[in-house]
C-alpha cells in the first residue's frame, strides 16, 4: 500500500531539511513576538467573561454543590428557592432533555447528580436568576434530603497491595460494580528469575500529591439561544469539538445546532479539558430554557472543587541490577486516585503505565496499575497525564541504586538510558532521533555537575547544598488511546492576507505560533501576514483535541501539508511570470523572485492577484493522520506512541535544616524536541513548566478533612510558586535530533516540561541531606514540615 | 451612594451600593477588561489597578472609597512613553503566554518604575511578589523589566 500524500510530504520536507541548521531558517525557532502578544498587554477583552459587555439582558446560573462526599439523595425540595426574589427556574437531573451525563471517556458523571452525590463538590441543582447574586443567595433554599454513606478518601481502601484486589467496601460507583477505574499491566521477560538471582534489590514506596492548575482565569461560559433550539456558547474550553459532543449529548440536539467557540483562555494545562464541557453544558441549558443569553462564571473556590485535578498516586517500586551497574528487571504497584469520577483517569493511566519504568532498556518487567474511585475531588488530565507521577518514583528508584551500587548518578543512568536503535520495554524499535545521552551530557556540563556533587557532599554548613538528575521521556500526543488526526485550513485573501484556521485553542501554551512560523516559513510571508480565527466549531476543521503535546506536531503537519500544497502553486505560476523552474522560486514577500535574477522580481500581491485571475485556488485544507500506535492489553507490548520527546534536567537546592525550607538555588533543563520551531515558546515551556514542576515538589497539595472536604480552596492556602520563589537561574536548551513524521522534525514540548521536574528537585534535596536520608525522600510536596520531620529523624540537627 | 473620581484622566461619578467592589464597578459599569478577575480575596494580583500611581487589588477595594482618589489601568496608560517602553518590553522578550495576569504585572511594573529608575532585581522581586503567573515561570517577565533599567 502507497503511504498518503500527508505522509510523503511530511518526510519530503523533513529529507529535504535534515541537514539545514535551525539558525539559517527564516522564521523556524526565530525569536517572535507571538501574535496576540499586544491584544495581551493591552487586556483586550478577549476572555470568555470579558465577553459580558457586548451581552443585553442576560441570566446567570449558579451551581447548588452538596456539602456531602458521599450520600444517597432521597429527595430534593426547589419550591422555596423558585419563590426567592430574582429566580427564573430551578433545575434538577429531570430537567436535562437529553442525556444527563458529561463524563469524558466513560459516562460516570451527571451534569446535576440524580441518585447519590460523590464528593463535596457535585452539583445538585441549577439556579438561574437576573443576578448572579440573587441565585447564590436562593441557593440556601434548596433543601435536600441525603442519606449519608461511608466516605472513602483512602484508596488503599478500595485496593490492596500484592494484586492490587478490589476490598470489600462501600461502592462509590454502585452502578459499575466496582470502584476500580481501569486496571493496565506491563509483563515482560522473566522478572521473577531476575530477582531471585540479582545481586542488588532496591525497593521504596513513593506517594505524589493531587495538584491542582491554578490557572488564573477561572471557569466561565456565555451561551446564546439561537433560532430553531439551537445555540452558540463561548467557554472557557480547551476541546471545542469535545465540549459541543458533551453540550449537543445534554440537550440532546444534533452536532450542527450547537456552535462552540473557544475565545483566549487564562491558562489550561489539562484542567479546562472536561469542565469546559460542564460549564457550557450549564450556560447552554439555561439558554435554552430562558430564551436569554445565560452565563456562567465560577468564583475561584468553585474553580478548586469544580474542576479535575493530577491524579494522585501511591507506588511500590522494586528496581534489580547488576553489580556493573546495569538494570535488570523492574516490578511495580501503581495506584492513581481518579477521586469521584472518571474524567480522563483511564488515559491518564494507560500513560502512567507506558512511562512507568523510564526512558531505559528494561528486559524484565511485571508492573500493574489501577486507577480507582475516592470520595475526593475527581481527577483527569493535567499537564504530564500520569508520568510526572511514575519518573517521580522511577527516577528516585534510580538515585538508590546508584548510591547503593557506588556509581554516580549520572554514570548509572548513561549506563541504561535508551538511544538510537534500542527497544523500549514495550518492544518499540527507536529508529530515529534519540537525543537523551545529549541532552544528559550537556546538562552535565552546563550544570558542572561531577564537581559540585564531590563539593556539596562536604558540606557541614546549617544551610545544605545538593545537585540532582532527572531524566524522562514522554510520548508525544495520544497515541493508542484514540482517533489522532488534525488538520487545518489557510485562505490567502485577495489582499496576499493569510487566515489560519484550526480547531486548536490557545490556553497561553503558544503552539498556535509554532503554527505560525510553520506556515511563514513555508510559504515565505512574514508572520504578521498571518491571522489566525479563533477556534469555532461551525468555521474551523475539527482539529482534535488541544491536549498531550500534540499541536506543534500534528496540527503543525496539517498546516505544513496545506502550505506545501499551496507554496507548490504559487512556484508553478511564478515560474510562468518570472520565467525560471518552479523549484527556483524564491518568495521573500513582498518580493518574488528567481534564485539566480533577484533583481528581476514581482510582489507577492501580484503574484496573488494573478491567481485569481488565472483560477489557481488559494484555499487549502490539510490533515494528517498519525502513524498507528499499538498497544497488547494483556503485557504491554507494542508502540505506544509515535514518537518520545526526550529530557534531562539538574537542579542545585539549598536545604535549611533549621527550618526544613528548600530553596532551588539553579536548574537546567536539556530537551530534545526534534526541532525548535518557536524558540520564545520552547524557553517558556522549559521555565514555566520548571517552575509549576518545583511547586509539584515543594508546595502544593491539596488537604482534606476526614468527611472529604477541602480545605485549601484559594490561593492564599494553596500556594503556588511565586516571582520570590525562582532559582537565580534556569538555563533551557535543546537537542535536535529529528523526527521524520514532525514538521520539520519537530516534536511536542508542553507536557515534558514538567515531567522531570519535581525528581530532579527531590534528587538534590536527597543529595543535600547525606546519604542515610536518601529513602526517606519519598514523597512530595517536599513542604517545609516534611523535610523538618526528615532531618529531625535522621537527627541532622541538634 | 455617589462616588466622584479620577479614572484614566477623566472625571467620573457613579451611583454604588456601598458593598460593590471597585473590581465589579471598573469592569461592569466602566467595560474595563484589562482588569480581570482571579480570586476576589486579595491574592492573585489580575485585578490590579494603580490608585493614587500605587498598585492595589481593586478586589480589595470598596468602590466608595475612592472618593476622589486617581485610578488607572492600562486603558489609560496608552500613550504614556514608559507604558509603552514597558509593552514593548513584555512583547519582545516573551513575557506573555495566556495573559490573564499580564495586565496587572505592567501595572506593578510601571508604578516600580515611576518610583525608581533603576530598580534591583530584588526590587523587581519584591514588587512582583503580589503577582501571581502560572504559565511563564516570572524568569522573562524579570528579563522584561530588567531590559528597560536606564
Amino acid at each position: 500500500m502507497s503511504k498518503p500524500d500527508y505522509v510523503e510530504i511530511i518526510e519530503e520536507i523533513f529529507h529535504k531539511y535534515r541537514e539545514k541548521k535551525t539558525r539559517d531558517f527564516k522564521y523556524i525557532g526565530k525569536k517572535i513576538v507571538r501574535w496576540d502578544a499586544i491584544d495581551k498587554v493591552l487586556g483586550e477583552p478577549i476572555f470568555t467573561a470579558d465577553l459580558l459587555k457586548y451581552i443585553k439582558n442576560p441570566v446567570f446560573v449558579y451551581s447548588v454543590r452538596t456539602e456531602y462526599a458521599h450520600a444517597k439523595i432521597k429527595s430534593i425540595d426547589v419550591s422555596n428557592a423558585e419563590k426567592y426574589p430574582g429566580v427564573l427556574n430551578v433545575l434538577t437531573a429531570k430537567d436535562i432533555p437529553g442525556v444527563n451525563d458529561v463524563g469524558y471517556v466513560i459516562p460516570d458523571q451527571p451534569l446535576i447528580a440524580d441518585r447519590k452525590v460523590r464528593y463535596i463538590g457535585d452539583t445538585i441543582a441549577l439556579i438561574i436568576a437576573e443576578s448572579y447574586e440573587n441565585a447564590v443567595d436562593a441557593s440556601d433554599y434548596v433543601s435536600v434530603d441525603y442519606e449519608p454513606l461511608e466516605v472513602i478518601l483512602d484508596p488503599l481502601k478500595i485496593v490492596e497491595w500484592n494484586g492490587l484486589e478490589e476490598k470489600p467496601h462501600t461502592l462509590i460507583h454502585d452502578e459499575r460494580g466496582s470502584d476500580v477505574l481501569s486496571r493496565y499491566k506491563i509483563r515482560v521477560g522473566d522478572p521473577k528469575k531476575v530477582f531471585n538471582e540479582a545481586p542488588v534489590i532496591v525497593e521504596n514506596e513513593y506517594r505524589t500529591p493531587m495538584q491542582e492548575h491554578a490557572y488564573l482565569e477561572p471557569e466561565a461560559a456565555i451561551a446564546l439561544p439561537e433560532p430553531g433550539d439551537a445555540v452558540t456558547i463561548y467557554a472557557k474550553t480547551q476541546c471545542p469539538f469535545d465540549t459541543r459532543k458533551a453540550v449537543a449529548q445534554v440537550l440532546g440536539l444534533p452536532f450542527n445546532k450547537v456552535r462552540v467557540i473557544a475565545p483566549a483562555l487564562g491558562g489550561g494545562f489539562g484542567g479546562a479539558e472536561d469542565v469546559g464541557n460542564e460549564v457550557a453544558a450549564k450556560a447552554a441549558l439555561a439558554a435554552l430554557i430562558t430564551k436569554r443569553p445565560a452565563v456562567v462564571l465560577f468564583t475561584r473556590e468553585e474553580s478548586f472543587i469544580g474542576h479535575s485535578k493530577r491524579h494522585s498516586m501511591i507506588a511500590r517500586y522494586k528496581h534489580a541490577a547488576s553489580r556493573d551497574g546495569r538494570l535488570l528487571g523492574i516490578e511495580a504497584e501503581i495506584i492513581l486516585d481518579t477521586g469521584a469520577y472518571a474524567s480522563l483517569g483511564p488515559f491518564v493511566g494507560w500513560r502512567a503505565i507506558v512511562h512507568s519504568t523510564g526512558p531505559y532498556r528494561v528486559e524484565n518487567a511485571w508492573i500493574d496499575l489501577a486507577v480507582v474511585y475516592t470520595n475526593k475531588v475527581y481527577a483527569g488530565a493535567f499537564r504530564g497525564f500520569g508520568n510526572p507521577q511514575v519518573t517521580f518514583a522511577v527516577e528516585r528508584q534510580m538515585d538508590l541504586l546508584a548510591e547503593e551500587l557506588g556509581m554516580d548518578p549520572v554514570e548509572f543512568r548513561l549506563k541504561n538510558i535508551l538511544r538510537n536503535g534500542d527497544r523500549t520495554v514495550h518492544g518499540q524499535l527507536l529508529d530515529h532521533g534519540v537525543g537523551l545521552e545529549e541532552a544528559i551530557k550537556k546538562a552535565v556540563e552546563a550544570s558542572g555537575w561531577f564537581e559540585k556533587r564531590r563539593r556539596y557532599n562536604l558540606e557541614k554548613d546549617v544551610y545544605r547544598r545538593g545537585i540532582g538528575i532527572a531524566v524522562f521521556y514522554h510520548g508525544n500526543s495520544i497515541g493508542a488511546e484514540g482517533a489522532d488526526y488534525s488538520s487545518a485550513s489557510i485562505i490567502i485573501q485577495r489582499d496576499g492576507s493569510i487566515i489560519l484556521r484550526s480547531g486548536v485553542t490557545d490556553m497561553g501554551q503558544g503552539s498556535i505560533q509554532s503554527l505560525i512560523n510553520i506556515l511563514a516559513e513555508t510559504l515565505g510571508v512574514p508572520p504578521s501576514y498571518i491571522r489566525v480565527e479563533p477556534a469555532d466549531t461551525s468555521t474551523v476543521p475539527d482539529s482534535g483535541p488541544t491536549v498531550a503535546s500534540r499541536v506543534t506536531v500534528m496540527t503543525g503537519n496539517a498546516v505544513l501539508v496545506a502550505a506545501y500544497k499551496l507554496r507548490n502553486r504559487l512556484n508553478k505560476l511564478a515560474a510562468e511570470m518570472l520565467g525560471c523552474e518552479p523549484e527556483d522560486i524564491v518568495i521573500e514577500a513582498p518580493n518574488v523572485y528567481c534564485r539566480d535574477d533577484p533583481e528581476n522580481s514581482i510582489t507577492w500581491q501580484e503574484l496573488v492577484e494573478q491567481s485569481f485571475w488565472k483560477g489557481i485556488p488559494l484555499q487549502e485544507f490539510g490533515y494528517y493522520r498519525a502513524p498507528p500506535a499499538e498497544w497488547d492489553e494483556e503485557t504491554g507490548r507494542g508502540s505506544p506512541y509515535f514518537t518520545y520527546t526526550f529530557g534531562a534536567i539538574v537542579s542545585e537546592v539549598e536545604v535549611d535544616l533549621e527550618t526544613g525550607v528548600t530553596r532551588v538555588l539553579e536548574a537546567v533543563t536539556v530537551y530534545d524536541i526534534g526541532r525548535v520551531v518557536n524558540l520564545i515558546g520552547a524557553e517558556l515551556h522549559a521555565i514555566g513548566g520548571y517552575i509549576q514542576g518545583m511547586g509539584y515538589a515543594l508546595m502544593e497539595d491539596l488537604y482534606y478533612d476526614d468527611q472529604g472536604r477541602v480545605y485549601n480552596t484559594n490561593l492564599s492556602t494553596y500556594h503556588i510558586p511565586t516571582a520570590k520563589d525562582i532559582p537565580k537561574e534556569i538555563k533551557a536548551y535543546f537537542v535536535e535530533a529529528g523526527y521524520y513524521h514532525g514538521p520539520y522534525g519537530a516534536k511536542g514540548l508542553g507536557e515534558p516540561s514538567i515531567v522531570g521536574i519535581a525528581p530532579s528537585i527531590a534528587n538534590a534535596i536527597a543529595h543535600a541531606l547525606g546519604g542515610k536520608v536518601n529513602r526517606d525522600i519519598n514523597k512530595i510536596p517536599l513542604t517545609p514540615d516534611t523535610l523538618y520531620m526528615i532531618i529531625k529523624k535522621h537527627n541532622l540537627i541538634k | 451612594m455617589k462616588v466622584r473620581f479620577i479614572l484614566n484622566n477623566r472625571e467620573v461619578e457613579v451611583d454604588v451600593d456601598p458593598r460593590e467592589i471597585l473590581l465589579d464597578t471598573l469592569r461592569y459599569r466602566f467595560g474595563l477588561k484589562s482588569v480581570k478577575r482571579g480570586c476576589e480575596r486579595g491574592e492573585c494580583g489580575t485585578c490590579t489597578v494603580l490608585i493614587n500611581d500605587k498598585p492595589v487589588y481593586s478586589c480589595m477595594v470598596l468602590t466608595v472609597q475612592v472618593e476622589g482618589q486617581r485610578i488607572t489601568t492600562v486603558e489609560g496608560l496608552v500613550n504614556d512613553d514608559l507604558f509603552k517602553k514597558i509593552i514593548v518590553s513584555f512583547a519582545e522578550k516573551g513575557a506573555i503566554q495566556c495573559g490573564f495576569c499580564t495586565p496587572g504585572f505592567i501595572l506593578t511594573a510601571y508604578a516600580l518604575y515611576r518610583i525608581k529608575d533603576k530598580p534591583s532585581i530584588e526590587d523587581i522581586l519584591k514588587a512582583l511578589e503580589g503577582n501571581l503567573c502560572r504559565c511563564t515561570g516570572y524568569k522573562k517577565i524579570v528579563d522584561a523589566l530588567t531590559s528597560i533599567r536606564s
